[in-house]
Parts: C-alpha cells; structure tokens; sequence
C-alpha cells in the first residue's frame, strides 16, 4: 500500500482515481482483514495464502482495467504501480506468453525449489492425475496454467 | 436399439432446489456455489452437477414440484419468459420427460416402443412409436436410432404421416374417442416443443454415428412438433395426429408387440437418463446456445440487465458475483454459462466506459471553485474552526474532490468566516470592486444572472454578501454596463498582444525607412564625388588642350602669355 502521506503534502492522484476508488478500498479493507486474522490455528505455510491472493486480485484488477477494459489512462496506471496498488513485476510476467494467469512470482522460481522446478500450480489439469487435486504452498493456487 | 440421447439445455433459473427433495444417491453431497446455486458434488467420482442426482428409480420423479418463478422485473421479462412458461404439465409433459427444470411438468415413469413402421423406400430404416407418441427413427442394422428423423428419411416420413391421417379421418378407429381435444392444449404442446433445444442435441460417445442425424435440425422434434414435422403445413392433420397420440397412453402397452424387446428400450432410456448425471458437467459448455433466444438477443438482454441494476463498469467481475443482486433477475439466466456471462459483461464495461468518457469530454470543465464557493456559502458559520468544520462535512464529495487541495479549502475557508464580520459597506466595496474587475467581454449588460462568468463565482468576495442582497446590486451594476464589446474589437491581452505586434511593425518600418535614406545619402554622395572626379577631368583636359594649341605665333605667344600672366615678376 502506499505510504500515507499528509493530505497538504500529497499530489492529487491523476485524472480518473475517483472512478475505481471504492474498488480499491475494498481491496485495501480486505488485506486489513487479512493481515490482521489470526493465523493460530491454522498451517503455518498457509497463514500467507490470503495475503498473496487478495495481492493477486487487485493486480489482476488493475491489470485488466488498463489493458482489457482500457478503463484507465497511462498516467493512472503508472501512478497505481509507484503507490503499490499493483505488482508490476507480475503484471510483467501476465504479458507474456505461458504466464497469462500466473498466481504469484514464488511459484516460478525455480531456485527455490529443490528440484530446480515451478511450483505444482503451473502444472496443467490434462498432465495432472485424473482427480488429483492441488494447492500450491506459496500461495494456495489450485492451478494457474494457461491451457487450464 | 438405442434411443438417441437426448441433451436438454438447462437454464440456471431450472435448477432452483426443489421443494420435495429426494434424498441424494450415495457418494452425493450438497453445496451451496458463490453465485447462491445449490450443486452437487460426488467425491468419489469428483464429477459435480447443478442437478439433483437421481437414483435411476426416483429420477423420474423428481418433477413434481414446479415452483413459480418470481421475476424481479416483469415487465421487461415477460417477453421472454411467456416463451418459457407456456406449456402445461398436461399436453407437453409426453416430451418433457428428459427436462430437468422446475417449471416442466412431471415426466412419465417409462417411456417404452408402442409400435413400428418401416419407412417405405428406405427399407432397413423404421420408424418406432413411443408409448407416449414420440417417435424415432431407428436402423436395426446399424443398431442407431434419432429422435431427429433424418434428412434423407423426411419425405418418406411425411407420406406415411399423410397417408395415416387420411386413414384417421374415417370414423372407424377404436381411437376415436376423445377427438375433441381442446385446441388450446395442443398449442401448448406445439409451444413446449418450440422450447426443446434445437441445436442442443450432441453425438454421445456411444452413438459415433449419430452425427449425421443431427444435422437437420428442424426435424428433430418431429415426434411433437406437428407443425414442424410437416413443414408446417397442415395444420388441422397436426391436430389429428395429436389427437391420436394423445390417447394412445391410455392403451396397454402390450398391444403393440413388437419385435425388439421392450426391455431393451427401457433399459436403454433408464441409461440415457442415468447419463444426465454425468453428463451436467458439460452443460454448461453446451448452455451456450439458448434455445428461444438468438446469441444476439441474449447478449443484448444481459446488457440491459447490467444497466438496468446500475451496474459499476470499473468494478470486478468478483464483486458483481458476490453482491449478488442480479441472480433474482431472470435476464441473468438469459445466457447460460458463467464464462458467457462473464465475456458479454466485459464488452459491457468496455462499451460503458467508452461512453463515460465521451461524456466526460463534452461536459465542460467546470472550476472546482465554484461549487466549494457555494458550499461555504451554505454551510459555512463563524461558530465551527475549519478543523470542525471540515470533520463535520468531510463526507461531502465537494470536500474530498482531488482537485482542490485541503490547503487551500482551508485558506478560503478562514477568508469566508474572516470576511462575514466585516461591516456590509466593506463587502459592497469589495463586490463592486470584484464586479469591476471583470473584463466587459465576460460581463456586459446583455450577460444573464444564471450564466455569470466562473471569475465571479469562484471568488470569496462574491459569497461574502448572502444572494438577497448581493443580487440587486449585481443587477444594477449590469445594467449600467454597455454591451459586449464587437467581434473586431479585441481583449485586453490579445489587444495588448496586437498593439505590441503593431509597434514591433511599426518601428521595423522606421528603421526601413531610415536605412534606405541613409543609402540614398551614401548614393548621392558617391554620385557627387563622382561627378566632381568627372569635372576636375574635364579641367584638366582643356588645360592640356589648351596648351597643346600652339598657333603660328608659336613661342612668341606663349611667352606673351607668360608675359602677360606674370606681369609684376619683373
């Protein structure tokens, strides 16, 4: 999110915030929520999923407003990638051919892994088990391959 | 023998849970879907289906109950929904068997083959009468049956049709009972076959050949569309036909033996309905195509839907999902798979932002002074500090547009509160001085009140006086104005631009001017030189000619001449 700044101190936001400003503040309300659930009782790897999927809507959000709905101008759109409102390093990976529904940047990073591959998300359903059924641990896709 | 499967395209609004619920198969359990739709999962097979799994036994009865559908918008609805609603559970229900919706009348228990005529011409092929009166065609030598008489089958069907009713019209039959059938009936059940899927119908993997059956597609009801069967032509031999098929459940079915098994089609039937199960989790691919509706129509329903609800065109296609507020709407089931819905939603929102933002460029740009002017002049009172005032009306958009600074808010705030204690002759002071300060382009006496220059109305002097008494003065001073300056006449600063123009003109021209006289001067100048250069030339000349003339005094002239110029030497 970004940084709060005093209203004296701030740029007004470019032409057309007004317009998306409610969605945002849902998003933002449901990181909150989020981030402050109590992660007790539930897996350790999981307390992160919701953090990364709600991450994952709103970029997906402004993804789409700005290069399918063109809802949005350039100005705006560079403007909610400097304020954080999206991750532009994934946003990078959705233009590219193969990563059209990439859930998150940790699960294709092959280094991370000890066997030097993606996650299991990237795997499409047709190689999958017949039934099998899958969570990823970075962030708890149940698949994100193009051809799914 | 097989039955041809059968495929029913099931709109959304059909799966409504049922009243009287059969308990779920083993293996089922129940599931409520984000969009508020009940379905059905089976672990063990990981199929899920909108539709009430059914024991092969009870699947047929699970239709009983047909409730109402409760349209949110009637009006606009109707026109479509008349189409689905029309047909009674009494004249439809011989072809509803397969139907799972709600608003389908109860299905018989069985459905079995009553009689057969072979197709004359056509020799293998047969045509097989159901208990109920559908009929199909059926190849027992290539064991493929369809409901959909095909193509090349139609016009030997059609004679037999003619040539039955023909036999029909002499009063001799056992059948003739009950001939009057009250017309209305069999218009309902011309209706309900309308709202069988045309095109709905697939090949099932079993039936490899039916492909070729299927593609004539009006023909594929031809057991319940009279009209259709016969190129709608006859109609009153519709009505006969009906009228003898209406009455044939009444018969036993043991009647008409036939030569392949009863058994054999019941169990084929039972299997087609088994499949359904199965087969729901494609539906929704095939729901594409909606029966009643061309793919045009349904898009453009769905869109009036999405207006219609004041649908945000920026927002996500999640929350319109879990606001959940057009699900009661009957257009949502309009178009039948949620990727459909999705895909027109999208054009939607671009087609509506295109518009907002035309609109947004016509309207003129308003100074965001001007309403926060008249926002002060409302609320504004010298009993709240700004900080108050400001948390009091901080819901106001005027007071969170982005365009002014709270800064500034602030400033004209504190002016406004400041000015109200000043004594009223200050503030006519300052208005007239305000009043003066417009140009007489923006403000003349042929400018109405309602359209007084945002100059004006932006400035904290102008709300310092209230309305009652600033507008009488305003009115004076407006009238005392003249008229708009004329059209050649220019502004102030494009006429101080031109005036500059001018004078840069002007002295250009001067120093023109005085270039070309100072080389006029260089000219004549020369010209003098030169014409002295010429004369002193001249002199010199003559001097020589003269001296050159020697005359025949020869020296003794010429020394008189130096006598005579030298008269004092001596």
């Amino acid at each position: 999110m970004p940084a709060i700044r005093h209203a004296s101190k701030r740029k007004p936001p470019p032409e057309g915030f007004s317009d998306i400003e409610d969605d945002l503040l849902i998003f933002s309300n449901q990181m909150k929520d989020a981030q402050n659930m109590p992660t007790d009782n539930i897996p350790k790897h999981q307390a992160q999923w919701p953090i990364f999927q709600i991450s994952h809507k709103r970029s997906r959000y402004i993804y789409e407003l700005y290069y399918e709905k063109e809802a949005i101008s350039k100005q705006l759109y560079d403007w909610l990638l400097k304020n954080n409102y999206a991750d532009a390093m994934l946003i990078a990976k959705w233009k590219k051919q193969g990563y059209e529904k990439l859930c998150c940047l940790r699960c294709v990073q092959t280094k991370e892994t000890n066997f030097n591959s993606t996650c299991i998300c990237r795997v499409p359903k047709a190689q999958l088990k017949e039934g099998q059924d899958i969570q990823c641990v970075s962030c708890g896709c149940r698949g994100c391959a193009s051809s799914d | 023998m097989q039955p041809p499967k059968h495929y029913i395209v099931i709109s959304l609004s059909s799966r409504k849970p049922h009243t009287c619920l059969s308990p779920l198969p083993a293996g089922w359990t129940e599931h409520k879907a984000p969009t508020g739709h009940t379905y059905y999962y089976n672990a063990s097979t990981g199929v899920s289906t909108y539709t009430r799994p059914l024991d092969a036994v009870t699947s047929f009865m699970q239709h009983q109950a047909v409730p109402a559908i409760n349209l949110s918008d009637p009006n606009v609805a109707n026109a479509f929904m008349a189409q689905y609603n029309a047909p009674p559970p009494a004249a439809a229900q011989h072809n509803q068997r397969h139907d799972q919706g709600p608003r389908r009348p109860p299905p018989q228990p069985k459905d079995k083959p009553k009689s057969k005529v072979p197709i004359p011409g056509h020799e293998p092929w047969l045509l097989v009468y159901t208990k109920y009166g559908r009929r199909f065609a059926y190849n027992p030598v290539k064991n493929a049956s369809y409901w959909r008489i095909p193509e090349k089958l139609l016009p030997a069907v059609v004679e037999i049709d003619k040539a039955r009713i023909l036999e029909k019209s002499k009063p001799t039959g056992a059948n003739e009972g009950d001939k009057v059938l009250p017309k209305k009936e069999s218009d309902k059940a011309e209706v309900g076959a309308q709202r069988r899927p045309a095109a709905s119908a697939e090949p099932t993997p079993a039936q490899p050949d039916d492909d070729k059956g299927y593609d004539s597609s009006e023909y594929e009801e031809v057991e319940v569309t009279d009209d259709e069967g016969e190129d709608g032509d006859h109609d009153e031999e519709g009505h006969a036909r009906k009228r003898q098929r209406t009455d044939e459940p009444d018969q036993p079915a043991e009647e008409a033996p036939v030569e392949f098994t009863e058994a054999d089609i019941a169990a084929q039937l039972a299997a087609m309905e088994a499949d359904y199960a199965q087969d729901d989790e494609y539906m929704d691919e095939e729901d594409d195509e909606t029966p009643q509706l061309s793919e045009l129509d349904a898009r453009a329903l769905f869109k009036d839907l999405l207006d219609d609800f004041g649908i945000n065109p920026y927002s996500p296609w999640e929350k319109l999902i879990e606001e959940g507020k057009v699900f009661s709407d009957a257009r949502y089931t309009v178009l039948t798979s949620t990727r459909a819905r999705k895909e027109v939603w999208e054009e939607w929102c671009r087609e509506r932002i295109a518009q907002l933002k035309e609109l947004r460029a016509k309207q003129e740009k308003q100074d965001p002074r001007i309403p926060y002017m008249a926002f002060l002049a409302e609320k504004a009172t010298p009993k709240l500090y700004w900080p108050e005032f400001r948390r009091k009306y901080r819901q106001e958009p005027i007071m969170r547009d982005s365009k002014l600074t709270d800064k500034d808010r602030e400033k004209w705030y504190r002016e406004h509160i400041s000015r109200l204690k000043l004594p009223q002759s200050t503030l006519k002071a300052d208005l007239r001085k305000l009043l003066e300060s417009v140009g007489l382009q923006e403000l003349n006496n042929q400018t109405r009140m309602e359209r007084l220059p945002g100059k004006l109305l932006g400035d904290v002097r102008w709300i310092s006086l209230d309305a009652k008494t600033r507008d009488p003065i305003v009115e004076a001073y407006i009238q005392s104005l003249r008229g708009p300056p004329e059209d050649g006449e220019q502004t102030g600063e494009e006429e101080e631009g031109a005036k500059k123009a001018r004078e840069e003109k002007e002295r250009r021209e001067r120093a023109l001017r005085e270039r070309e006289r100072a080389v006029a001067e260089e000219k004549r100048q020369k010209e003098k030189q030169l014409a002295y250069g010429r004369a002193q030339l001249r002199e010199e000349e003559r001097e020589l000619e003269r001296a050159m003339q020697v005359g025949k005094r020869g020296l003794q002239s010429q020394l008189d001449a130096g006598r005579g110029e030298r008269p004092n030497d001596r």
